[in-house]
């Protein structure tokens, strides 16, 4: 196994093939992801199990990334090892949670594969959270690869189940099929005509949750929403996909609809503010995240709206990524003050859209 | 521990600041944090992790508890991990999965709420595949078997019956194995 350095070091390079920018609808869907909670039988769920339980259950997953093949490509890191900038790194790379990163236990742990199209938190709140992304919407195959993934894993272990209330998890929203499914979509046009909260309003009355791009309690930024399915119990994966995908939809259509109107209506005003977004982004010296999202959400409109063709949408939606201030912190390689973040940042987007 | 700031609501968060060696901590509710978060951010704050599930689950207990009229005098106590309902209460999060057994009376209404059911339909574990999906079959078959009594189809309903022997007594065997 790879030493911690090495693998951060390359994870610092390499880029997650859900932000290529590819992928069905992607003009509107930046990616899709499944996440599914599962636990050891005989084994309490993780903030309430001894450290020696803990251990047991980290080593069980370094066995599994050792000894199957379907693991080959990927690495294992210890949390306990890595100082709170490189969890954090993890978070803004969208490999683990924020809760993940913070958590006080021992022997948490991070499973990725060299595409970033697999992680496994080991030992967050449930032992093992096993989640897939892929950019686009494509759902159905997600879930055709995780399935496939969850059972490996249940090869060598097993896991609490009851015929009941299904996989057991340490929280009761996640119990059954311990399935969370969640789609990120980019949504300027609904944004622009103040349009998000009657469809907020409506999907979480239907049982959906909209969430911000870094997940559970985070905010929502660059007009990017994660739409997922709140219940888990009572309907089959294949349920919970197809109904998530039906409520997706709706809202693409949504998205496209007032987009096209937007574009027959107010063209030149779409114009200006894609292109003074562009201006900005091209020949700021100093910019904050906040704005920085707001401005790349406007570039990455136009590119979807072909108002401009460069760059592409693979290197819009990287940047939003490299311009969090962990990444940014990474690839300087030291720990930066606000100010020389917000320096840092203009200089990384400046190179990244000009070059 | 109450907030330092309202003195209203729960802890949520504690910030620690290390100035020159001086440790002070600082216990604050979700909000007065958020409101805090400007003085002292040198590293991105934590963003609350009290999210909209844990919330609804919560709230959907406490209703629960009223509308059942539900006052929780006994300590109910995991009898593997030990910890009692109150404390699944006040977190939301259960211990192990033996809670799911011990506090299944509760559960249940509570998953209903939460799920607007409380039987698993999805996936099960290879290891135990073929036990679960009999079970599961004996199931649909006696709901099957009701309906053709009430439509007094005799004949059909003691094919169906017969079947549901037949899976049981497959089930008694491997259970006796």
């Amino acid at each position: 196994m790879k030493n911690k350095s090495i693998i951060l070091k390359n994870l610092k390079e390499s880029s997650a093939e859900w932000t290529s920018g590819q992928g069905p609808l992607s003009d509107i869907v930046i990616s899709s992801r499944i996440r599914l909670a599962r636990n050891v039988e005989g084994i309490p769920f993780s903030p309430r199990a001894e450290q020696a339980e803990l251990k047991n259950v980290f080593e069980l997953s370094r066995q599994i990334v050792e000894e199957d093949s379907l693991f080959r490509d990927s690495n294992l890191l210890l949390l306990d090892e890595l100082s709170p900038l490189e969890s954090q790194f993890l978070v803004d790379k969208h490999l683990i949670s924020i809760y993940h990163a913070r958590e006080k236990h021992p022997y948490r742990g991070c499973v990725f594969n060299q595409r970033e199209t697999l992680s496994i938190m080991v030992n967050e709140e449930d032992h093992f959270r096993i989640q897939y992304l892929l950019p686009g919407l494509q759902l159905n195959n997600i879930w055709k690869l995780i399935n496939k993934i969850d059972d490996k894993i249940e090869k060598k272990t097993t896991y609490a189940f009851s015929e009941k209330e299904g996989y057991l998890t340490s929280c009761p929203t996640n119990v059954g099929t311990g399935m969370r499914a969640s789609v990120m979509l980019h949504l300027p046009a609904l944004a622009m005509i103040n349009g998000i909260n009657d469809i907020l309003k409506a999907i979480s009355k239907i049982g959906y949750v909209v969430r911000g791009f870094y997940g559970e309690g985070t905010e929502v930024m660059g007009n990017l929403f994660q739409v997922s399915n709140q219940i888990t119990l009572g309907l089959s994966e294949e349920e919970i996909i197809d109904n998530l995908e039906k409520v997706n939809q709706q809202i693409i259509s949504k998205e496209q609809k007032v987009r096209k109107d937007l574009l027959a209506n107010s063209k030149s005003q779409l114009e200006d503010q894609v292109w003074r977004a562009y201006g900005i982004l091209s020949s700021a010296r100093i910019i904050s995240s906040t704005e920085a999202m707001e401005l790349l959400s406007k570039l990455k409109f136009g590119v979807e709206l072909e108002i401009i063709t460069y760059p592409d949408l693979g290197t819009l939606n990287k940047l939003m990524l490299l311009i969090q201030p962990a990444y940014l912190q990474m690839l300087a390689g030291k720990d930066l003050d606000p100010f020389n973040r917000d320096l840092q940042r203009a200089a990384l987007i400046r190179n990244k859209i000009s070059g | 521990m109450l907030c330092q700031i309202c003195k209203k609501k729960e802890v949520a968060i504690t910030l620690t600041k290390i100035v020159e060696e001086q440790k002070t901590e600082i216990h604050l509710c979700k909000d007065c944090a958020a409101a805090f978060s400007d003085k002292f951010s040198i590293f991105p704050l934590p963003q609350f992790d009290i999210n909209d599930l844990l919330a609804d689950l919560l709230n959907a207990i406490d209703l629960y508890h009223k509308e059942e009229g539900i006052v929780l005098d006994k300590e109910i106590e995991c009898s593997n991990c030990h910890l009692t309902y109150n404390d699944f209460r006040k977190s939301g999060k259960l211990g192990c999965s033996v809670c799911y057994q011990d506090f299944r009376d509760q559960l249940t209404p509570l998953l209903r709420r939460l799920h607007g059911n409380s039987e698993h339909l999805g996936k099960i574990p290879q290891q135990s595949k073929g036990k679960f999906n009999k079970i599961r079959k004996i199931k649909q078959l006696k709901k099957e078997l009701q309906e053709l009594i009430l439509k007094e189809e005799y004949e059909q309903a003691a094919n169906t019956r017969d079947e549901i022997l037949k899976l049981e007594g497959v089930l008694k065997k491997k259970n006796e194995k």
